[in-house]
């Protein structure tokens, strides 16, 4: 058995024996499910140190056959691309059990979609059989409805629950449609990704056949990973989830639409990624300049930094369009940052608001003084999400930039000052209105995380910072594999890339 | 390279210590600043090895791979030449004596151990700065200088106006930092490298190779300086941050942070063209002149020893465009020397005064605080650049370099400026420690203690002697490929091979202290409003860049973001949301008309279906 099927398992075990377990053992509730989310980590941090960068084909390979006539089959295996995403998965996913002492009603039925949340998104980034890559996303989206819906917050919790329901049930069809059109189209038989790329190579898809499937996967992917104009599900929902659900929804579970757009429609769609690349760009600007404007006006924590996270998903689909190695890379260190920040951001941010019982900014202020811990490690999370270098953030924000250059130079002009002044902007306003000035004198009772509270924080930040001042942890075991992806996605087209031809040309080409 | 390993230590040691102090010993503040102070000292000995074992003209690289993207490599490289050693000595040396100087200064306030911390993360980054041998290696210390910056400014982040002046600090920076980012990012795409030596091979070789970017280019980077060196429009920053405790003010908005940028244009001195030089020595000289106006109306100590930083990075600035590294940096380093020396004397007045900064409240001070006074005159008449004092020599070296250019409209700005400078010095100088004490603090004032003199002593002295002790042998040897190297008494006489820029700049020094003595020895008011009327207000008002500033750019992306906000709540949102609830809506209805309740109405369509149905599966 593969180390990942263990990953992914043992929390859907875990979720299974707590079915069993009576509903007022609440200490071994919780117990059960912080140890599988911490042996599911523990053995991440290991395939991911024992992964070897550059290494043929996949890694810890397991393959059983299911539905052979349709070619369903048991596949699981990682390489540079989803190494790092199930490594910050895992991570996430024990934070956020850690995280969820702030759940003190029905805990039985939080944890078990908790658990099965965490193993579904877990197993659809190892899976590479397109089924079970779909199904497992589904089995981990669905909790995510249930738990807003019940443990959500907030007046606005029934529209947010409606909305973020309605949004992502549409955009994981559409992606559906795309996906049977592709496996229908590709002419290989099979579910399984690896054979349906390598089908490809010699037959590739019809031109007019890209042309329809891109941009079913474009947008269905799109729209679960908030691209604009089809985010404003996400700061909502984010609003008002518990937080062990926004960190793993906002952290994990977002990033399957983007790792899915790289994996299978890049490699697989090059003609229709490449006349799309240019409109996907302009999208990204959406994303990065007008919704950071919409982060400056909230007037709400934990909305300003759902916007923030749209925001963010921007430089990661600008990665994407840039079509190149550089760009790529950027990409997926972004997903892995960003899956770091995003849940240390929520995770601090419901500390606050089982403190205070409030997220609106202006009544807050001065937290700093009552608040070191919580108040620093939130200062940090504001500064690696304005792209401070030291997080892992930078990295990959940075890299997007220098892919971007050749290919987009005047969009990329605009990425940068959405990451550098509008996020130096809303980010420094909310530090100063939260932690700075003077205490509201009703906050005097608040109290600091202890030791064990602080334990989430601490490894998401550690987190962070590793892979901020070592980068080439990760870029050095996504380089080779995504070099694969960008030869497939550039195939006829890589002379003209080379000698920095805008794409723009092509584009004009095409059309 | 002999003792490879002893940069990478002073780099590292700060950073350590920082680790350390958050994760370790927030709880004692002794340990905790004898750990910075430590590292920030162990740095400075460790310099002296280096420099001792490899001489200061020595020129290298260490390196290890940081990031390897295809085309895109970055090294964490360390470059060593005469410039970043000469650095070295100034950021761990006069970084030192502050760090030293602190101990005592923060001794009261519960948030030293924090305070230190950030002074180490401060000099880590500073360090990194000056080491860095690529442009995205800079533009990372760059990012950290200013988010540490950040920190100290709003160190006593309870007090709104420290909050807001750490904030505005931070932003105003990030306006630089896009340029310079992007301007790092057109010369990697033209030149394909970040490294700072095959940059300089690659511009060599081919002098045209930004080609028509090549103005453009130059001026993004610049950016980047005018951000940390506050030059114009991006000043604004700089005399707000003074809410920061003075030894920040002193290490970072004085002797090394704000100099940063000008360091920066002398390491990449060979990307810029004559049309980007121009721009940059225009805009030196302007911000000297603007903020040297400003500083005379300006009545908190603090501030206008902050206008008269604006005003002298300007200087460097300035002599930059007018392609002189040499006296640039030389005016940087005597200006390390004095302003820190200026700051911490401030602070020492400061403390006898129990925390009042404004000089309208002081006066008399002279015989209480003794050592404070004559460390202070030390560093005033540096600062007016009187001779033999160390800011006198690097002044008129800026002054003969305009010459030199045939540049006489910034020589004539440089002139007026240096009157100015030595004019509102003085007025500062004469206000707090001549005529009467005007009010019971000033009454009751008394002279520091030894852990505070000994740092402003030591660079007092340097103060006095910096300016021929042979550092501008070591800069022209890195800028100029036939340098000679001059004697101690060569260095002592240098001003008089250029006789007009130091006679008529010690003539201006002399005209303003003049002044400066006729209109406050012994006034108690200001009479300089009645005399300049408006002109006074606009000057105190800073010329009313804040309010512009407020008006347009904060203005124009509150309205943005109110735009956005509205479009997203009511279009996007409401749109979207209002098409799918409709759509199902109407579907809903549509077939609720087929549901009539009507058996007649469903047993004709039972029939019309089985009739086709039929028709399908016989009539083919």
């Amino acid at each position: 058995m593969s180390i990942l099927t263990y990953i992914a398992g043992w929390p859907l075990l875990a979720a299974l024996a707590l079915i069993v377990v009576p509903r007022n053992y609440r200490v071994i509730i919780r117990a059960i499910a912080v140890l599988a989310t911490l042996i599911s980590a523990v053995l991440a941090v290991k395939m991911f140190a024992q992964f070897v960068p550059g290494a043929t084909g996949f890694q810890f390979e397991q393959q059983i056959p299911w539905v052979e006539s349709l070619g369903i089959s048991y596949h699981v295996g990682v390489d540079g691309l989803n190494v790092g995403l199930i490594l910050m998965g895992a991570i996430v996913a024990f934070a956020a059990a850690l995280c969820s002492w702030e759940i003190q009603t029905r805990e039985k039925e939080f944890y078990i979609l908790l658990l099965v949340m965490t193993g579904g998104i877990l197993g659809a980034f190892a899976s590479l059989d397109l089924f079970f890559f779909y199904f497992l996303h589904e089995l981990a989206l669905v909790p995510t409805f249930i738990m807003i819906g019940v443990w959500g917050r907030g007046e606005k919790k029934n529209y947010a629950t409606f909305q973020i329901t309605l949004y992502l049930s549409i955009g994981a069809l559409i992606a559906l449609i795309g996906l049977i059109a592709l496996y229908l189209q590709s002419g290989a038989n099979t579910f399984d990704i690896p054979k349906i790329i390598e089908h490809a190579k010699t037959n590739p898809l019809a031109v007019n056949a890209q042309n329809f499937i891109f941009p079913l996967l474009l947008f269905g992917f799109g729209i679960l990973v908030s691209l604009w104009p089809f985010h404003s599900w996400a700061p909502l929902g984010y609003g008002v989830a518990p937080s062990p659900t926004a960190m793993l929804h906002a952290g994990v579970l977002k990033k399957f639409g983007l790792y899915g757009l790289i994996r299978i429609a890049l490699p697989l769609l090059p003609q229709a990624a490449q006349s799309w690349a240019h409109f996907l760009a302009l999208l990204c600007v959406g994303n990065i300049l007008y919704v950071g404007w919409v982060a400056m006006r909230q007037k709400d924590l934990n909305l300003l930094i759902g916007n923030s996270s749209v925001a963010h998903m921007g430089f990661i689909f600008l990665g994407i369009a840039s079509l190149n190695l550089i760009g790529v890379t950027g990409a997926v260190l972004i997903m892995v940052a960003h899956g770091f920040l995003a849940a240390l951001t929520f995770a601090l941010t419901g500390y606050i608001y089982k403190q205070t019982g409030t997220l609106e900014i202006s009544a807050l202020g001065g937290l700093c003084r009552k608040l070191p811990f919580i108040g620093t490690a939130l200062l940090m999370a504001a500064m690696a999400g304005c792209g401070l270098p030291g997080f892992a953030n930078f990295v990959g924000e940075a890299t997007v930039f220098f892919g971007a250059w050749k290919m987009f130079p005047a969009i990329t002009i605009i990425a940068l000052w959405g990451a550098l002044v509008i996020g130096g902007i809303y980010m420094t306003r909310a530090i100063r209105n939260v932690l700075h000035g003077p205490l509201p004198e009703k906050w005097n009772s608040l109290s600091d995380a202890n030791l064990w509270r602080k334990l989430p924080y601490a490894l998401l930040i550690v987190s962070l910072l590793v892979f901020g001042f070592l980068p080439k942890l990760l870029t050095e075991k996504i380089n080779p594999d995504a070099q694969k992806i960008v030869a497939m996605a550039t195939g006829n087209v890589i002379a003209a890339s080379e000698t920095s031809a805008p794409a723009v040309n092509f584009v004009a080409q095409n059309k | 390279m002999k003792n490879e390993l002893f940069p990478w230590l002073i780099l590292f040691l700060p950073l350590l210590s920082a680790t350390v102090i958050a994760l370790f010993t927030l709880r004692s503040k002794t340990v905790s600043s004898l750990i910075s102070i430590g590292a920030v000292a162990a740095g400075f000995v460790l310099t002296c090895l280096f420099v001792n074992a490899n001489g200061i003209h020595y020129s290298g690289e260490t390196s290890v791979n940081w990031l390897t993207i295809g085309g895109l490599n970055v090294d964490f490289g360390l470059k060593l030449d005469a410039l970043s050693m000469m650095m070295l000595f100034v950021v761990t040396g006069v970084g030192g004596l502050i760090h030293i100087y602190s101990y005592s200064y923060m001794d009261e306030d519960a948030g030293k151990a924090r305070f230190f911390a950030f002074l180490s993360l401060f000099t880590f980054s500073m360090l990194g700065i000056v080491l860095a041998n690529n442009f995205l290696m800079t533009f990372i210390f760059w990012e950290l200088v200013g988010v540490s910056s950040y920190l100290l400014i709003g160190f006593w982040f309870e007090k709104p106006s420290a909050g807001d002046a750490a904030k505005k600090a931070f932003i105003t920076n990030r306006l630089g930092d896009f340029g310079f980012l992007a301007g790092i990012l057109m010369v990697w795409g033209l030149l394909g490298s970040l490294n700072f030596s095959a940059l300089q091979n690659a511009m060599v070789s081919n002098p045209a190779a930004l080609g028509a970017s090549a103005t453009i280019a130059g001026l993004l980077i610049f950016c980047g300086a005018a951000g940390k060196s506050a030059q114009f429009p991006l000043h604004v920053w700089l005399p707000d941050a003074m809410e920061g405790p003075t030894p920040v003010s002193a290490l970072i908005h004085a002797a090394t942070m704000v100099a940063a940028g000008v360091y920066m244009l002398c390491r990449t001195l060979f990307l810029y063209n004559a049309d980007a030089l121009h721009v940059i020595a225009y805009i030196g000289g302007f911000t000297a002149l603007l903020a040297a106006l400003m500083a005379v109306q300006q009545n908190d100590i603090k501030r206008i020893i902050a206008y008269s930083t604006l005003s002298q990075l300007g200087y460097m600035v300035m002599a930059v465009g007018l392609s002189g590294p040499t006296p640039a940096m030389f005016h940087l380093t005597m200006h390390a020397f004095f302003k820190a020396l200026l700051f911490l004397s401030a602070g020492s007045v400061i403390i006898g005064m129990h925390h009042e900064q404004d000089i309208w409240h002081m006066g008399g001070l002279k015989k209480k605080m003794p050592v404070t006074f004559w460390t202070f005159t030390i560093g005033a008449l540096a600062l007016s650049g009187i001779p033999p004092f160390a800011g006198f020599y690097s002044k008129d070296s800026i002054l003969a370099q305009c010459l030199e250019q045939k540049n006489y409209l910034l020589f004539a700005v440089a002139v007026f400026v240096a009157g100015l400078t030595a004019f509102y010095t003085f007025r500062l100088f004469f206000v707090v420690f001549f005529g009467k004490e005007k009010t019971d603090h000033a009454k009751h004032a008394h002279e520091s203690p030894l852990i505070i003199t000994a740092p402003l002593v030591i660079l007092a002295i340097f103060a006095t002697i910096g300016g021929f002790i042979g550092i501008t042998n070591n800069y022209g040897s890195q800028f100029v490929a036939d340098h000679e190297t001059l004697s101690l008494a060569q260095q002592f006489l240098e001003p008089l091979k250029t006789p007009v820029p130091m006679f008529i700049g010690i003539g201006v020094a002399l005209a303003g202290i003049f002044l400066a003595f006729a209109l406050y020895k012994i006034g108690d008011k200001d009479p300089l409003p009645a005399k300049l009327g408006g002109l006074a207000t606009a000057m105190k008002n800073k010329f009313y860049f804040d309010e512009l500033y407020e008006a347009t750019f904060i203005r124009a992306h509150d309205f943005l973001a109110a735009v956005a906000d509205w479009i997203d709540r009511w279009i996007l949102e409401g749109a979207i949301i209002g098409a799918i609830r409709g759509g199902t809506d109407l579907s809903g209805r549509a077939l609720r008309l087929a549901q009539t309740g009507n058996l007649q109405t469903y047993a004709f369509l039972f029939v019309l279906g089985v009739a086709l149905l039929l028709y399908f599966v016989l009539g083919k």
